[in-house]
């Protein structure tokens, strides 16, 4: 499922940014570009950050970037966004942030396929070491569409 | 079965992937838990006795003084973490 939704127009390697607003803002541009989201929802997104704190920075070195679904996620999609270099997020535990991942669920439920794939991959380390060595868009598209997603997980 | 209430900000995104870790963690471990995922809007109509979320937002739920058991996961894909912490709150409402 995961496949379908990280698409190749929303993929982005070797991302150079100043600083956590700018990454957040370099991630999430081709999704409002594609019409996925608006620009209303990014700035949800920083002003979400700047109230409270880095809340979607969910496990090392990995962002989460969403806002509440009325902000704008006009439709399903995910971005990936791999920073050249990993940058603070002010999060004490899962700094510094290198993969951003953009997220637009129009409401509380068309995404959670796509989540239980993403949780597979986060918790498998080689995921990441694969990223790191990926040169092009395509590359990643493999790492992520080749992958044996388990579909015995039944907790939703 | 005791409720448990995993919640984030928007509800969409951290909370699904915590509850989808944490429901692993229960199977694992044959805890009588029952999980309920909201945003944190949706709090004050939860009857249940403990309430797991990120750290940042379960320092906050603290200091707003909610009377419930508040869980903060720092990484949420890591089991062991939240079995820890899940065993603790669980003693914690004997």
């Amino acid at each position: 499922m995961i496949e379908k939704i990280l698409k190749r127009e929303l993929i982005q390697l070797n991302v150079e940014a100043m600083d956590w607003s700018e990454g957040i803002k370099k991630a999430a541009y081709p999704l409002e570009k594609n019409g996925y989201i608006t620009k209303n929802y990014i700035n949800a997104i920083l002003d979400s950050v700047n109230k409270y704190g880095p809340y979607f920075v969910i496990t090392p070195h990995v962002a989460l970037s969403h806002a509440p679904s009325s902000t704008g996620a006009i439709k399903l999609a995910m971005g990936l966004c791999i920073l050249k270099n990993p940058l603070k997020f002010n999060s004490k535990d899962n700094d510094p942030v290198k993969y951003i991942f953009t997220l637009s669920s129009p409401d509380s439920s068309s995404h959670l396929d796509a989540m239980k794939d993403l949780v597979v991959l986060l918790s498998d380390s080689k995921f990441y070491k694969e990223l790191d060595n990926a040169k092009t868009v395509d590359e990643v598209l493999r790492i992520i569409g080749g992958r044996k997603y388990d579909k015995s997980i039944s907790s939703m | 079965m005791i409720k448990v209430l995993v919640a984030c900000r928007a509800g969409v995104g951290s909370s699904l992937m915590l509850k989808i870790k944490l429901n692993e963690v229960i199977a694992e471990n044959d805890y009588p838990i029952t999980v309920e995922h909201s945003s944190l809007d949706e709090l004050e109509g939860f009857d249940g006795p403990i309430v797991v979320t990120l750290s940042d937002v379960a320092a906050e739920l603290k200091d707003r003084g909610i009377r419930k058991e508040i869980v903060g996961i720092n990484n949420i894909l890591d089991k062991n973490e939240i079995k820890n912490k899940i065993q603790i709150a669980l003693k914690n409402i004997e």
